[in-house]
Parts: C-alpha cells; sequence; structure tokens
C-alpha cells in the first residue's frame, strides 16, 4: 500500500499497557483505551451473538448505538465501544 | 403570490389536508416550524389499534386503518393483529365493557380463550384473566411519516417550508402570515399544529382549550423474538410491539416532562419504570431486554377528548384541524374530510366544530 501522508505511529504516546481477559484468555491493552478497539487490535472480532438466529456479531457503529459489541463485565451487559479497558478485567461473551 | 389555503403544521393533519386540497385544485402551501413530520406524527410509537380507539371515533379509525394499509410499505405498515390483555377481574370487566362498545361500534373485536392466546403469543405471562383480540390491529413505522408525506407533497407539486415559524397573522382581505422566510399571503388558512395550536389560534385572538400530553416511547435492544402482534393492556397504559429487527417499542401514554412552548419533552424515569414493568409483567423475557432509548412526543387534546376539525371561531377563511384521539391512526383520514369541507364539498363523515361547548356530553 501506497502511504499518502507520514507514518505518525511511533509517535503516539500509549497508556500504560495492561492486561484483561476476554472468555478467559488474556488480552494486552492500554490502560483506558476502548475495549472495542483493543479487542479488535487483538484480533477478537467476534463479540456477540445475534439474539434473532445467533450468528456472530461484533462491533459496528463503534458509537453506542448498535448494541453489536455488547459483552458481560461483572455480570452486567455493557458496550464495549463505550467501555475503558482496565487492569484484570473480566469480560465475558454476553450471549 | 396568493396561495388558496397556506396550512400550517406539516404533520400528518396538515400535509394530508394539503394532498386532499391540491387534488381539489388549490393551490396550497405547507408551514412547518420544524421539518415535516417530526412532532406528534414522526414519534408516536406507531400503533394502529381499533382496541384502544375511543367509540364515537371508531368508523374513523376504520377508514384511517384502510388509509395505512393503502400506504403499506413506504410507512412500514404492518398488519399484525392484537391482543389486549387484563391481569385480573377488574381489569376483566374494564376490557369485557370497553371492547364490547367498540364492537358494536364496528371493530371486530373478539374474545379469546386462554389457549387462543397461548398459540398465538407464547411468551406472554400466565397470569392472563381475559384478553381481546383484533386481527385488523398493527402498526406503521413513524419515524418514515415525515419521508412520506414529503415524497406525496413533492409529487403533488405542493410547496412546502421547514423551519419557518408563523409569528404573526393579520387578517385584511387575505391573511398574512410574518414568518422568518417572509410573508406568506393566503385567502383561507388551516390550523394543523398539534400541540402548538393553542399560541397559533391566539395570535388571532382565539382561545382554543387545547392542552398538550407528554406520552413516552421507549425502545429496547434487539431481542429474539419475542412477540408477533401488538399487545396491549385493558387500562391503556401499555402498547408493545416488536419490529423486525427485534427491537421492542413500548408505550402506553405515560407521561413525561415539560411543555410545548418549552420545545420537546423529557423523559421521566418515574413514569418509565412502571411502564416498563407493566411491560415486563406482561412478557417476563422482556426482564433481560436493555432499554436504548426512551423519548416523549406531545399529544393535544381538548377538554371533551374529541377533534377540533372544522372553522376557527370568530374568523372566516380560517380552519382548524387537531387533538384527534388516536391521530396518527384517524390523521390520514380526517384529513381527506378537513379538505373536502374547505373544497365546499360535504365530507364523507361529520367533522367537528371547534366552537362546541367543551362540557363532556355534547358529542
Amino acid at each position: 500500500m501506497i502511504r499518502l501522508v507520514p507514518n505518525h505511529a511511533l509517535k503516539i504516546v500509549r497508556s500504560a499497557p495492561v492486561v484483561f481477559t476476554f472468555d478467559g484468555q488474556s488480552v494486552e491493552g492500554h490502560a483506558g483505551e476502548n475495549l472495542a478497539g483493543a479487542l479488535l487490535r487483538a484480533g477478537r472480532l467476534h463479540l456477540r451473538n445475534a439474539p434473532a438466529n445467533g450468528g456472530p456479531r461484533g462491533a459496528f457503529c463503534c458509537m453506542g448505538l448498535c448494541q453489536e459489541c455488547t459483552v458481560r463485565i461483572d455480570g452486567q451487559v455493557v458496550e464495549a465501544c463505550r467501555t475503558e479497558v482496565t487492569q484484570g478485567l473480566a469480560v465475558e461473551r454476553a450471549g | 403570490m396568493i396561495y388558496d389555503t397556506a396550512i400550517i403544521g406539516g404533520g400528518i393533519m396538515g400535509c394530508g389536508s394539503a394532498l386532499r386540497l391540491a387534488q381539489g385544485g388549490q393551490r396550497v402551501i405547507v408551514l412547518d416550524q420544524g421539518d415535516l413530520g417530526q412532532g406528534a406524527s414522526g414519534v408516536n410509537a406507531g400503533t394502529l389499534s381499533l382496541q384502544i380507539k375511543r367509540v364515537k371515533l371508531m368508523p374513523y379509525a376504520l377508514k384511517g386503518h384502510a388509509c395505512w394499509e393503502a400506504m403499506g410499505k413506504a410507512v412500514g405498515f404492518a398488519k399484525t393483529g392484537g391482543y389486549t390483555l387484563a391481569f385480573n377481574a377488574r381489569e376483566a370487566a374494564l376490557l369485557q365493557e370497553r371492547q364490547t362498545l367498540k364492537a358494536q361500534a364496528g371493530a371486530p373485536i373478539e374474545f379469546v380463550s386462554n389457549n387462543q392466546l397461548r398459540n398465538g403469543e407464547p411468551n406472554l405471562t400466565q397470569q392472563v384473566v381475559s384478553a381481546s383480540y383484533c386481527a385488523e390491529d398493527g402498526y406503521a413505522n413513524a419515524s418514515l411519516t415525515g419521508q412520506y408525506y414529503l415524497g406525496k407533497l413533492r409529487d403533488a407539486g405542493i410547496e412546502y417550508r421547514e423551519r419557518c415559524e408563523v409569528t404573526a397573522i393579520e387578517r385584511d382581505k387575505n391573511f398574512k402570515l410574518t414568518t422568518p422566510q417572509g410573508t406568506i399571503n393566503a385567502t383561507r388558512i388551516l390550523l394543523a399544529a398539534g400541540a402548538w395550536l393553542k399560541p397559533l389560534a391566539a395570535l388571532m385572538d382565539v382561545h382554543l382549550p387545547v392542552q398538550a400530553r407528554v406520552n413516552t416511547v421507549t425502545v429496547t435492544e434487539r431481542m429474539p423474538p419475542l412477540m408477533s402482534t401488538v399487545i396491549g393492556h385493558a387500562t391503556g397504559l401499555l402498547t408493545m410491539k416488536q419490529k423486525a429487527n427485534g427491537t421492542l417499542l413500548i408505550g402506553g401514554g405515560w407521561q413525561g416532562l415539560g411543555t410545548p412552548q418549552e420545545g420537546r419533552g423529557r423523559v421521566s424515569v418515574d413514569t418509565v419504570r412502571p411502564n416498563l414493568a407493566l411491560a415486563q409483567y406482561a412478557v417476563p423475557a422482556l426482564g433481560t431486554a436493555r432499554i436504548l432509548r426512551s423519548w416523549t412526543g406531545f399529544e393535544a387534546n381538548v377538554p371533551d377528548f374529541y377533534p377540533l376539525a372544522g372553522v376557527l371561531p370568530g374568523v372566516e377563511g380560517a380552519y382548524v384541524l387537531g387533538c384527534v384521539r388516536g391521530g396518527y391512526t384517524i390523521g390520514p383520514y380526517i384529513s381527506q374530510l378537513m379538505g373536502d369541507y374547505i373544497l365546499g364539498r360535504e365530507p364523507e363523515l361529520p367533522l367537528f366544530d371547534p366552537g362546541r361547548d367543551f362540557k363532556e356530553g355534547t358529542i
């Protein structure tokens, strides 16, 4: 791919690295980053199953509307795209 | 440029009347303070149920249903049938009394056995004491109202102006309407501004005893299939339906906060909570459903809860249409009647004199 703008990736200042779990498996992220984003970067795209037919679903709108990225944390169903990553956060598929 | 009729209010009532008047050869313009179909016409729960219509409005509701069916896909029309539930003996008596009168008025409402109900809606609570069913019931998608009528106005070549609030009305030979987009001149005017009818009529020193209810609607996240019909409650305090995408719309006339003069209303958690509790009582599986949004819309009414549809008292050439209980269902039809009346034709069904005495029982 031709890069049309300079690559600034190395200049991004990341917050502290943290480890959280998704369905019991460790995932690396950064404190305070968006959970949907951290899961996406870790290659975890399948976040829940569609209520009507059970098909795989994942982050779509990334702004708290579509409800396709909902996961379960501490027994509560929450939108991954509106949840911040913290050290030791235990994230499960909601259903 | 002098329009034959200027219509103030671009909801179902105003747009429907405009279409009829244009068909009758009039040059009309529709003015809305916001966007077309974004008031009550666009934010209500979309229920088309004969089971919750007033007995004396039933002939209008039946005709209205036919209008919605004809509009079809473009407005998200679905004829699903609907059940109205009673959870105890008192509600069952209320249901029996109300539905019998409505059936006599022409609505195809029947009482169903517990088995029929279970087969029809297996996810309902076991606590239903009695239930009525109407095969004609269903819903449309209120959020499509504005889009639909906008297209219709354009097809008919009818002028409309959005974000065009009328701030003054003068009457000499013609009506002169002051708006941010200039003065509009018209031979007649039709006030069709829903919950804003009172301040509008007041511009001509006419007092209309219009009050606004602040009805609340809630939508859930997508759920597995839980119901296939429109579900209501004997008291009228619940309407519920599941859309094709799995979300559920829950209403029932629970009151939010605010007034039309202040702009949009606000949701009150104190009324949303019992609304949802009743919904969850009817369909226990809703216990796990998360709420996406709740919102409000203003429903206008007068003290006798019958429509205003006719001549604005004391102002020649001015007409008013609004305050129709069940206005979403009935609007497309009663606006045709209003159009006919302004065109000097005899309406198919009688209108409702806005100059009447509003004490209970005059209609």
